[in-house]
């Protein structure tokens, strides 16, 4: 059994995927908590999308440097975000259009510019889906060093997040930064999104975000514990699903993701046999 | 370094009015929500603000509270503009906030003392001593531990008040807190606004019922778009306010019992339980 668990250890691209898998798999868990708080489950589907044509520009200008491509990508996914909320405030579209006007725009765009490169398949391919295994050294000081910035955020403005979360109209009255927080949040998940980029990709980063957070949040009825359950979630579905994908030979992103999914189902199931409470109805606004 | 943020947000005395509203229109697109409303209000009074379903109530309450900017006029809370104060609290209608919510009843009146602590700071004793005495005044304390869905609707009211007393607020505004409660909680809550008063806060409450507006408070708001009467009850639950407010589904008579208020069905009116927007 110990040599089972410790083969895979011996190979260094193995060390930096179980180690990228857990990093990236907490701070998305943890900003994932606000997320399905907030119901923002379609922001982050659209934004893990719309940086296509950033990683796709990032790769071209720089022949493939990959800390290069991650800044495009940020770039990409915070400019989205801003984009999509101006054009929901300063419009009669609800956010939830204005998010998949841009969206489609943006993967349009991403795959117009990927199609120009030759070995267009292969590059879209590792876009789409990840590889954790391919993560290289600078790739782990990058995804530790951003990863820890969101974290020491998210720590540092708790209580204001909270607050704009559960209550905006609370936010208002006590006359706290109400924008400059919602920049902070958006910012937070684009970070979260594109460090996951390399770990599970494009198509699967909303998984990374949700499922940890969805999972927590039917096993506690405080914030903080469903952060703190959340991550340990996603850290043990980086590490099993790494495993399953030596085993198994199966693709590493989605290995994971399908790890978050089955604790989902257990805990799911786990709930309807022995409930936490009764979930309350929310009463929908009057208009 | 003990200067709370909350001494330096407003320096106003006990004294002057509570809130001025001078000449003051809300347009939305082509509907006129308040029509160059002038009103003084003042401090430490208990204040019924009431009027037919979309007459502007909670719109006057997005006003005073500074979420909304009026179209025209001047809107003041404690001599300044609604913006710059942290001593006031607005307990929206009930239906707004997501119950399933993973905070507790203890976490939500701490949600009061965020503006006072400002950023990049944590709750220290006086915050802790602050909430925990919040709560007991309401009689909270016992569930501090429960997640705000496991509360009844009067007792989530009770926390929200609970929250502003933290808060230290001295301006409260409740919009129709007595939506879908029952008597006894619609009493034990009126209990605790009597106590409220009694430490000088002012609380603006709108509501459907004329008696409970006519019973309970030092003063109605009798809005219609305009502001059609304010005063003591007896000032303005007349006949001639009630038909410019209510048109003639409201008539007043005069028994041997004192006033009644009766609706055009000729019963007795009672409040509609349904909750709307003003």
């Amino acid at each position: 059994m110990a040599e089972w668990l410790l083969e895979p250890l011996g190979f260094a691209f193995m060390q930096r995927g179980f180690l990228a898998a857990v990093v990236v798999g907490v701070v998305c868990a943890v900003v994932g908590c606000y997320m399905i708080l907030r119901g923002m489950a379609f922001l982050g589907e659209a934004l893990g999308h719309a940086t296509l044509p950033g990683l796709a520009a990032g790769y071209l200008l720089s022949n493939g440097d990959r800390s290069v491509t991650f800044f495009w990508a940020l770039g990409t996914a915070v400019l989205t975000s801003v984009v999509m909320g101006a054009l929901s405030r300063n419009t009669k579209l609800r956010q939830d259009t204005a998010i998949g006007i841009v969206f489609a725009g943006m993967f349009a765009l991403g795959i117009a510019l990927i199609s120009s490169i030759r070995s267009y398949a292969v590059d879209l391919t590792h876009m789409l889906f990840g590889n954790v295994l391919g993560v290289t050294n600078s790739d782990i000081w990058l995804i530790l060093a951003v990863s820890l910035a969101v974290l020491l955020a998210v720590a540092l403005f708790y209580k204001e997040l909270l607050v704009i979360s559960f209550d905006p109209v609370l936010a208002v009255t006590l006359r706290l930064p109400v924008r400059g927080l919602d920049i902070l949040l958006h910012v937070m998940i684009a970070v979260a999104v594109v460090a996951s980029l390399q770990t599970v990709g494009i198509a699967l980063v909303v998984a990374m975000l949700l499922t940890p957070a969805a999972t927590a949040f039917l096993l506690t009825k405080r914030l903080k514990r469903m952060m703190g359950i959340a991550a340990g979630i996603a850290a043990f579905s980086g590490v099993a699903g790494l495993y399953a994908s030596y085993y198994l030979s199966i693709a590493s992103g989605a290995a994971i993701v399908l790890v978050c999914t089955l604790v989902f189902i257990v805990v799911y199931a786990l709930r309807r046999w022995r409930p936490l409470s009764k979930p309350v109805e929310s009463k929908s606004p009057a208009h | 370094m003990q200067t709370s943020v909350k001494e330096q947000a407003h320096p106003h005395g006990a004294q002057g009015p509570a809130i001025e509203l001078r000449g003051v229109d809300v347009r939305y697109e082509q509907h006129l929500a308040l029509d160059s409303v002038s009103v003084v209000i003042e401090s430490g009074l208990r204040v019924a603000v009431v009027g037919p379903n979309g007459a502007g109530k909670s719109t006057f309450f997005n006003l005073v509270s500074g979420l909304l900017a009026p179209t025209r006029g001047e809107v003041r809370v404690h001599g300044h503009a609604p913006g710059q104060h942290l001593c006031l609290a607005y307990v929206t209608q009930a239906n707004q906030l997501d119950l399933n919510f993973p905070v507790s009843v203890w976490d939500v009146a701490m949600m009061g003392r965020t503006g006072q602590l400002g950023l990049l700071r944590r709750p220290g004793a006086r915050d802790r001593e602050l909430v925990r005495s919040s709560l007991e005044r309401v009689g909270l304390l016992p569930l501090a531990e429960r997640q705000v869905g496991e509360l009844s609707g009067g007792q989530r009211q009770r926390l929200f008040i609970a929250r502003a007393l933290a808060q230290e607020a001295d301006l409260l505004l409740l919009d129709e807190p007595f939506a879908g409660l029952d008597l006894p909680s619609q009493d034990k809550i009126l209990e605790i606004l009597d106590d409220v008063r009694a430490h000088g806060v002012t609380v603006l409450f709108a509501t459907h019922d004329l008696e409970l507006a006519a019973q309970k408070f030092d003063r109605i708001l009798l809005l219609n778009h305009r502001c059609v009467a304010y005063g003591t009850p007896v000032e303005v639950l007349t006949q001639p306010h009630l038909s410019a407010a209510y048109g003639g589904h409201m008539q007043l008579l005069n028994t041997a019992e004192g006033r009644l208020l009766v609706g055009d069905s000729g019963g007795h009116h009672h409040h509609d339980a349904e909750g709307q927007h003003g």
